[in-house]
């Protein structure tokens, strides 16, 4: 035991807790997002397959891996759109349309690799260092002791991703957009009635948050993998559902749960490597923890309700 | 609209969903494959007809594969008929594989029952999982199927760490289990195939889902609830025990369906991932619009096509996995209300005119 406290109380553990928060982080948010206006898109663990396909795909064929990250980001927008189609104008439930994306997301990107390049399996003999998102060394802090180990030296798209959290609960709290998305997720019929454009807001959210559901896939092909591989995202978007609901729909919430499941995952590393300990149950410690955190969640806000009503 | 055009527009849009998504399947052949002809070939005939005569084996092979998505189908059918959205099928499924090969390795049994014991054990260790999501939904309003997702992984990883630390035959090449005992397995329906007797007790565990669905009062209930929850609340039934009822019923269901695949098909446990088959019940119960009744037909179905995507990508090298494209684009117009909506309108127009014609004809022959 004391030896998985020394490997704790390492800068390297910290730092691999935002390592593998930020891509649960992007979707969670993409979550957020949605849930804001009414629309559980269940399919985020599809988009992200999709986006890191082909994140890496136009990062190939470019040799730049900020095409790879805005096609990533396209790609995810359109997915977002497309069940928005599908839910809004042909009304099959919003469930649904998010499974199917999930079904399409686990084979259909194998089928569309052999496509495009003819591999199965992984894109591995594919990366070049251009393909890859740079680590970024915040100048100033990356020379601090501890804090500068721990927070710099990231992926750019982790900042993205934390600065993500900031923009979107700007979007959600103080733009004009704001208030509608909200409405639209409160009550449709009434944010109707006032002249809000329910269905704009409604493919605004989906788009939007597919798109940051996209970023979520280019971090896991194009940093945290190096490449595209058969079950890359695996669990991660419906990880972040979870993330949501326990962050109770809040950005600033979201961030934490995420940054919990972060946590166990990394202790979870850890423990791996040590005897008497069972990868195999070690890794099903995040889910775990993430199905507690629902629970406790929702006994906090039962024990509030009953106060209020009291 | 009359009961028959209704009926007639409803299959004719099935149908056109079905065509949509055969037509990306060309689609995707076309781009994907040097032989664009010999791989459609594969697909669409090569399941049933091969050399110019029906193919016997692939048929029951066919036949053998429908089984566990029929218990899928059953299990999505009646959560989703009560609006549960619990996809915890795949968690279950592989659990329900895992106890029954457990008791056929551990627990020697006389012939007949041995098989039995494991199904039903399996049968119950997945309504007990089911428990825990269905539980926390009525209690906690935990989200039925973030909770149940979350499960499933936890469930896979628990069982692989009990297959590779604990059970594991370590004189083999790859992470397996002992054997089953002889008397555990069971039976081919034709000798030397992939039918055994699970798809006979498939086909009887769909007629039970049928009659427990459309007659009895507890079924009655789980549709009502999926069509109105409040009205259902406020007419006197207990919401919550039957919306737990419908959950643990799927998990049976799909347990089952896992040992009964697991009993049938191998003679060892060697799964090592979630085996899928709870996502393609769901297709299976889409297609089947959650009436169990159908959900034999709609795993033909999806056999088939699954059989045909297998030979294709055997002998035209276009990828297996297309079938989840395809599956996908069923699903997506399938399910979807609006779709055809147009021709639906007309339709109603086109027959409401009918009928004033014909009333004011007979109004006019009445007056002459």
């Amino acid at each position: 035991m004391s030896t998985l406290m020394n490997m704790v109380m390492t800068t390297s553990f910290w730092y691999s807790i935002i390592r593998i928060a930020s891509p649960i982080l992007f979707a969670a948010l993409a979550a957020v997002v949605s849930e804001k206006a009414g629309l559980s898109n269940i399919g985020l663990e599809g988009t992200m397959a999709f986006s890191a396909l082909f994140g890496v795909l136009f990062a190939y064929w470019t040799n730049s891996w900020l095409v790879g990250v805005i096609g990533a980001l396209i790609i995810g927008a359109l997915l977002g759109l497309m069940i928005g189609f599908f839910a809004m104008k042909l009304k099959t439930d919003i469930i649904l349309c998010g499974i199917a994306v999930n079904l399409m997301g686990g084979g259909g990107t194998i089928f569309l690799m052999y496509l495009f390049t003819g591999l199965k399996g992984n894109t591995a003999s594919l990366t070049t260092p251009q393909m890859l998102t740079p680590k970024i060394n915040i100048p100033g802090l990356s020379s601090i002791p501890v804090l500068g180990d721990i927070f710099s030296g990231h992926s750019i798209l982790t900042y993205l991703a934390f600065l993500m959290v900031f923009l979107v609960w700007v979007l959600l709290y103080k733009t004009p957009l704001a208030l509608q998305i909200r409405a639209v997720g409160e009550n449709d019929h009434a944010a109707e009635s006032v002249g809000i454009k329910v269905l704009k807001i409604q493919y605004i959210a989906l788009g939007l948050g597919g798109a940051l559901a996209g970023l979520g896939g280019a971090y896991m092909s194009m940093y945290y993998s190096q490449s595209f591989n058969t079950g890359i995202v695996a669990g991660r978007g419906f990880i972040a559902l979870a993330a949501q609901a326990m962050g109770q729909g809040e950005p600033v919430g979201t961030m934490f749960a995420s940054l919990l499941f972060g946590l166990a995952t990394a202790l979870g590393n850890k423990m791996e490597g040590m005897p008497g300990f069972s990868s195999y149950l070690v890794a099903a410690i995040p889910y775990a923890v993430t199905i507690i955190g629902l629970i406790l969640y929702a006994l906090s806000t039962i024990k509030k309700v009953k106060k209020i009503k009291k | 609209m009359g009961n028959k055009t209704k009926l007639m527009f409803e299959f004719v849009r099935g149908l056109v969903a079905i065509l949509i998504a055969i037509a990306v399947a060309f689609i995707l052949i076309f781009l994907s494959s040097d032989d664009p002809g010999k791989a459609l070939e594969c697909m669409l005939l090569r399941p049933i007809i091969s050399n110019g005569a029906f193919n016997v084996n692939s048929i029951l092979t066919i036949l053998g594969r429908m089984t566990p998505i029929i218990f899928t189908g059953l299990g999505v059918c009646v959560m989703f008929s009560a609006n549960q959205f619990n996809l915890g099928g795949e968690g279950t499924l592989m659990l329900g594989g895992f106890v029954a090969a457990l008791i056929g390795i551990y627990c020697p049994m006389a012939a007949g029952l041995h098989p039995v014991v494991c199904i039903i054990a399996a049968t119950v260790v997945g309504g007990v999982v089911m428990v825990i999501p269905a539980i926390l939904k009525v209690k906690l309003k935990v989200n039925e199927m973030v909770c149940s997702l979350l499960l499933n992984y936890v469930v896979m990883y628990i069982i692989l760490h009990f297959l590779n630390n604990v059970l594991a035959d370590r004189t083999k090449g790859q992470t397996q289990t002992l054997p089953f005992q002889e008397t555990a397995l069971v039976g081919d329906l034709v000798a030397n195939s992939e039918l055994t007797f699970g798809f006979i007790i498939a086909l009887i565990a769909t007629v039970l889902t049928a009659l427990f669905m459309y007659r009895t009062r507890w079924g009655y209930s789980i549709r009502m609830i999926g069509i109105n929850e409040s009205f259902s609340k406020y007419s006197g039934m207990k919401v919550g025990a039957i919306i737990v009822a419908a959950q643990v019923i799927g998990g049976m269901l799909s347990g089952m369906g896992g040992a009964i695949e697991m009993l049938g098909r191998y003679n060892t446990f060697l799964w090592k991932e979630l085996p899928g088959y709870g996502w393609t019940g769901m297709t299976v119960a889409i297609l089947a619009k959650n009436n169990p009744i159908f959900i034999p037909f709609a795993a033909f179905f999806i056999a088939y096509l699954n059989r045909g995507c297998e030979l294709m990508s055997i002998y035209a090298g276009v990828p297996a996995e297309m079938i989840d494209i395809i599956q996908a684009v069923i699903f997506l117009f399938f399910a979807a209300e609006q779709f055809m909506s147009k021709t639906r309108q007309k339709l109603v127009v086109k027959e409401t005119k009918a009928e004033l014609k014909e009333k004011q004809l007979a109004a006019e022959g009445g007056k002459a």
